[in-house]
């Protein structure tokens, strides 16, 4: 599928703040899954972009405003494709994840992060829950991916991030940070490689039932998502997003990966001004035809 | 006839850097030791007096932790230099060149380059990804020449057979290069005919050197030539003599935080005659402080937009963001196979033998014998946190034992090395002037700059445990320091 | 020079001049009040904090003014940013600061006097010898400011020490004129020699002025003193010439910069100005347009060579 992005960030401050510098990671990644066709930043007040690929391989692009400004708009525009992903075709063994090799190339999505860090009731928890996959690991995920879709009910800005990932379960409901991070902890507490993605989702009905090119009252607003990969051995990552109980697939686009939500949040800053500010974030994703008609 | 300094010296069991095995002077310490046995003990008096009233008029002083807010000490210089032959000093340099050659291609790699060193095994890679001084926000900025350890400073002993060894690896903001100056420059006002008579090697060029390096290392965009800060927390900090001490040597302006500004990725000062670039930053404040953007500290040490300047290429930090896991000790033990590695060349310079106690098999053997080794944290300096086997009590023991079975990662343990004595001036407690000589364990701090080459800075800071029988020599805790003279070549014949 | 260096120098002269002209005017409030038996004392006291712009801060810690109350408050209260013990605190941690840029000769004159302050007993000093206390801080100043002159180069440094000192100067010998002339006018007290003698020692203009004018001490003639002296270095008019001065030798191009604009267009106006037209006019008003003019140029100094070296004030944020 074809997508056109626009991920639009807004500040306004009451007082003029007179320096701000920002990082950015809303550009989508480039894998086996989507391929980037086009990007390309601006913000008003304008200010010359440093685009580079952090240690997690996303695009970053650092920018800072020097003028005493009150309003300050970053635009980031993009065009990517996405294809259809393949059944898990593998059957692992829990056996297979302590393999030496397999446990050195993921090392770093296999401990605890600052808002992964499980306790020993939440990993008895991940026992329980995945008990009856027995040692079949896709078994394991599925049981843990359910376990969290349905224990959860998605609600906005009903947390803030920075919750305590062991109190998630107890709360019942969360915005998509806090599912992918539960969903990260509990694959990870069981030894399963995880890793929290952040990128968009394009969540109109079935496919084909928007024609392309849609009406602006037909494009979906929406913030950022997130879901979770996890490493499959013999397979490589494989995506699932447990806000919306689903695998992920050609409607997610994905921007960058990291431990945790601090490895790749779309947008930190700091500016020296008053202290209040008012900021709004939009994204529009909207379907094209191109590939459809290729 | 005056007294003899040296009459009652006891050598001990250990290694004296003075007297050889037979109780003989060793031939480049021959001149010296005549000019000290000349000395009477008014001479002696008068001399102490000189290099103190020098000291405290020149506001030398270090801060000392764990006591009382603002306590700050005058310097303790011993009057007894340290002398290092030719010899010998060229095989430490050549140890010291080859070392620091494989930390900045090591470091280089690891933050910019391919990682081979972990590709290829030679330090495992779950050990670098778990050091807390792997700067992941540092991966790809570049550093013109590689050269990441613009300063460092390695720790060296010298073991029971007079062996030198390397202790310690200092390469993110290693202090003390002040005191070596001002050890010398009060030297050379209190002893200057022993001077004379030696051909001691000069260290006063620090200063030019540093400049020399830190220029090297400027951006291809900078002015020429390039503007250089030195950058410090401020007033405040325990090392701040030193960094005001260096920027006056460079002749270049002593910055904080708050006096940079970044703009479109190009760092500024702010002067009254408006922005003016700065091309390289000689940086004394942790990591953790340099920019709020990357590291969301609360602190306002630091300069927003700092690293995102420098991944640009508008501006060069020094030493290099990131050093840290070169300094996690955890990693030392890998240098000799870096050194391979990176270089294809044996070590000069031995490490001390270490156990790594995350490899269960070391750490049982260790944990065996923890009363006759020394425990270390991985992540600790100035001497903090270590245990010393043979002179832990039963509790400190058993509380190490445990440290390092909930964490091994936490820590290394070494066989103790006796280290090499100098004879030191003890005062007797009869006042000035009545002090005598005892033999003192010393290891020595070398400088290494990383520029255009890699240059070592003739001796470097010897620093003295001043407290009989024990082997700590950071001035933080009683330590105290000696001038050190390494002699010029044509020296060696006499 | 580093934007936050001249800052610091700017402020420790001004701050230094504070301590100074603080002491000065408590000494003269004080022997003023025993020599001349005209004065009411509440009324004098309450004057000395109208001068230094301090009434509504008193009057808000204390319930009514009383020489020894006053004397206290603007000697070492601490929460007064504007008693002698916290400017002199305040110059300190100025040239602390820059201790790398000044000589230890200033640093040092200033971090005794700090300490000095620290180590008496200075209620004790105000009960038994105000004189002695107030005579001491005087001669401290005057001797930071020997110091100064005779061991600093005449550079950038140098220049923002002598204008801060310079334009502290003037706002306080304004201050004091404004505050002298516009009370008491209905009373008899501007008759009284003795009230225009005080206000003379005050800023240690008497023997000047008698040098100058004769022993005939008129209202008039210590206005003109006061104010438009050329030669008497504690006259408005001197220090806003020393100062404009200063701010040339530091501006860069060819056009004066904002400071000296500003500061240019108010000493030009004092230097042809009659003090007999300046009485019939309205005294009052117009010294304080002066002192107005005064702190824009402050103001403009701060926003055109220190911009933006004080501690930011950093927020941080992200957003999903």
């Amino acid at each position: 599928m074809r997508f056109a992005i626009r991920y639009r960030s807004e500040f306004r401050y009451p007082d003029p703040v007179f320096e701000s510098h920002n990082l950015l990671r809303a550009c989508p990644t480039t894998d086996a899954r989507q391929t980037l066709l086009h990007y390309e930043v601006t913000t008003t007040p304008a200010a010359r972009l440093h685009g580079y690929r952090d240690y997690w391989g996303t695009r970053v692009d650092a920018f800072g405003v020097r003028a005493p400004h009150t309003s300050l708009t970053i635009q980031a525009e993009a065009g990517v494709e996405t294809r259809p992903t393949g059944p898990m075709a593998v059957c692992p063994r829990r056996a297979d994840l302590t393999d030496p090799d397999f446990v050195d190339a993921h090392l770093e999505f296999l401990g605890r992060s600052p808002h992964t860090a499980w306790n020993e009731a939440l990993r008895k928890e991940a026992e329980q829950r995945s008990a009856s996959a027995g040692d079949d690991v896709v078994g394991i995920v599925l049981a843990l991916h359910r376990m969290v879709g349905t224990s959860l009910e998605y609600v906005p800005g009903s947390t803030q991030i920075g919750v305590d990932v062991n109190d998630v379960l107890r709360g019942r409901k969360g915005v998509c940070q806090d599912f992918a991070h539960l969903l990260v902890a509990l694959a990870r507490s069981l030894g399963i490689p995880a890793r929290y993605v952040s990128g968009y989702l394009f969540e109109a009905g079935a496919e084909g039932d928007l024609p392309a090119p849609v009406p602006d009252g037909e494009r979906l607003a929406i913030k950022t998502h997130a879901w979770v990969e996890v490493a499959i051995p013999g397979a490589g990552w494989w995506g699932l997003d447990p806000t919306n109980r689903q695998e992920v697939g050609e409607r997610h686009v994905k921007i960058g990966h990291g431990r945790d939500y601090d490895d790749v949040l779309p947008l930190r800053g700091v500016y020296q001004g008053a202290g209040a500010q008012a900021l709004e974030v939009a994204v529009l994703i909207r379907r094209e035809s191109g590939s459809q008609q290729q | 006839m005056a007294p003899d300094l040296f009459e009652g010296y006891e050598r001990g069991p250990f290694f004296d850097e003075i007297f050889d095995s037979e109780d003989g002077v060793r031939t480049h310490y021959r001149s010296l030791a005549e000019r000290l046995r000349g000395l009477s003990p008014g001479d002696l008096e008068r001399t102490e007096r000189l290099r103190d009233s020098i000291f405290r008029s020149r506001g030398i002083t270090f801060a000392v932790y764990g006591e009382s807010q603002g306590i700050e000490r005058t310097w303790p210089l011993d009057l007894i230099p340290r002398v290092i032959p030719a010899d010998e000093w060229s095989h430490v340099e050549r140890g010291l060149v080859q070392r620091v050659t494989a930390l900045n291609r090591f470091l280089e790699d690891l933050y910019a380059g391919e990682r081979a060193a972990l590709h290829d095994g030679v330090v495992p890679r779950w050990l670098v990804q778990s050091s807390a001084g792997f700067v992941r926000e540092a991966h790809g900025i570049p550093v013109p020449r590689g050269a990441r350890c613009l300063v460092s400073g390695i720790d060296i002993v010298r073991d029971g057979d007079g062996v030198y060894r390397v202790l310690e690896d200092n390469v993110r903001t290693p202090s003390g290069i002040s005191y070596v100056l001002e050890n010398r420059s009060a030297m050379t006002r209190v002893l200057p005919v022993a001077f004379a008579q030696l051909r001691v090697r000069p260290v006063n060029h620090y200063g030019s050197s540093l400049l020399a390096a830190l220029r090297s290392v400027a951006p291809p965009s900078a002015g020429d030539p390039p503007r250089v800060v030195v950058l410090t927390p401020g007033v405040y900090n325990s090392a701040y003599f030193e960094h005001a001490f260096l920027a006056r040597q460079m002749g270049v302006e002593l910055v904080e935080g708050r006096d940079l500004v970044v703009e479109d990725h190009v760092v500024c000062m702010r002067t009254t005659r408006g922005l003016v670039r700065v091309d390289v930053i000689y940086k004394r404040i942790d990591d953790d402080f340099l920019d709020p953007v990357v590291f969301r500290s609360g602190s306002t040490l630091g300069v927003p937009g700092l690293l995102a300047a420098a991944r640009a290429g508008n501006v060069t930090i020094s030493n290099s963001v990131g050093n840290g896991v070169a300094d996690d000790k955890a990693l030392y033990p890998y240098l000799p196979a870096l050194i391979r590695f990176y270089l294809g060349e044996e070590p000069i310079l031995p490490n001390v033998e270490t156990y790594l106690l995350w490899e269960p098999e070391q750490r049982a053997a260790a944990l065996a014998r923890l009363h006759e080794l020394v425990v270390k944290p991985v992540d600790a300096s100035g001497g903090y946190g270590i245990v010393i086997g043979p002179k832990a009590s039963e509790e400190e023991l058993a509380a190490c034992h445990k440290n390092i079975e909930e964490n091994p990662r936490g820590y290394i343990a070494q066989e103790v090395v006796a280290l090499s004595r100098h004879p030191t001036l003890i005062e007797s407690g009869a006042g000035a002037g009545t002090a005598r000589l005892e033999g003192r364990h010393i290891d020595l701090r070398p400088f290494v700059l990383s520029g255009e080459r890699v240059e070592v800075i003739p001796g470097g800071l010897t620093r003295v445990a001043l407290r009989r029988g024990s082997l700590v020599v950071n001035s933080s805790q009683g330590g105290g320091s000696k001038d050190t003279w390494v002699l010029a070549q044509d020296e060696e014949a006499g | 020079m580093l934007s936050r260096h001249a800052e610091d120098l700017f402020w420790a002269g001004r701050y230094i001049e504070r301590a100074d002209d603080t002491a000065r005017l408590l000494d003269v409030t004080y022997h003023g009040l025993l020599e001349s038996p005209l004065a009411d004392a509440a009324t004098s006291w309450r004057e000395l904090l109208e001068v230094l712009s301090l009434e509504h801060a008193f009057d808000a810690r204390h319930p009514t003014v009383t020489g020894a109350a006053v004397s206290a408050f603007l000697v070492l209260d601490a929460d007064n940013p504007g008693a002698i013990t916290s400017a002199v605190s305040h110059a300190r941690e100025n040239a602390r600061n820059v201790r790398e840029r000044i000589s230890t000769e200033l640093w040092e004159a200033i971090n005794t006097f700090h300490l000095e302050l620290r180590g008496r007993n200075l209620r004790e000093d105000l009960e038994r010898q105000p004189y002695q206390l107030y005579s001491l801080v005087k001669s401290r100043c005057q001797a930071i400011a020997g110091v100064a002159s005779e061991t600093m180069s005449r550079d950038d440094g140098w220049r923002f020490l002598l204008l801060g000192r310079m334009l502290e100067r003037a706002e306080m010998t304004c201050r004091l004129l404004s505050v002298r002339f516009g009370s008491h006018a209905s009373t008899g007290l501007h008759a009284d020699v003795h009230y225009w003698m005080a206000v003379l020692k005050s800023v240690s203009a008497f023997e000047a002025y008698v040098k100058v004018n004769r022993a005939e001490i008129d209202r008039t003639d210590v206005l003109e003193f006061l104010l438009l002296s050329r030669e008497f270095p504690r006259s408005v008019l001197f220090c806003l010439r020393a100062s404009e001065r200063e701010l040339a030798r530091l501006g860069a191009g060819l056009q004066p910069s904002r400071p000296e604009r500003l500061l240019g267009r108010l000493r030009a106006d004092l230097e042809f100005a009659d003090v007999h037209e300046l009485l019939e006019a309205g005294l009052v008003e117009s010294l304080e347009t002066v002192q107005d003019g005064i702190r824009s140029a402050a103001d403009a100094v701060a926003s055109h060579f220190f911009l933006g070296s004080a501690s930011p004030t950093l927020h941080a944020f992200e957003a999903a």
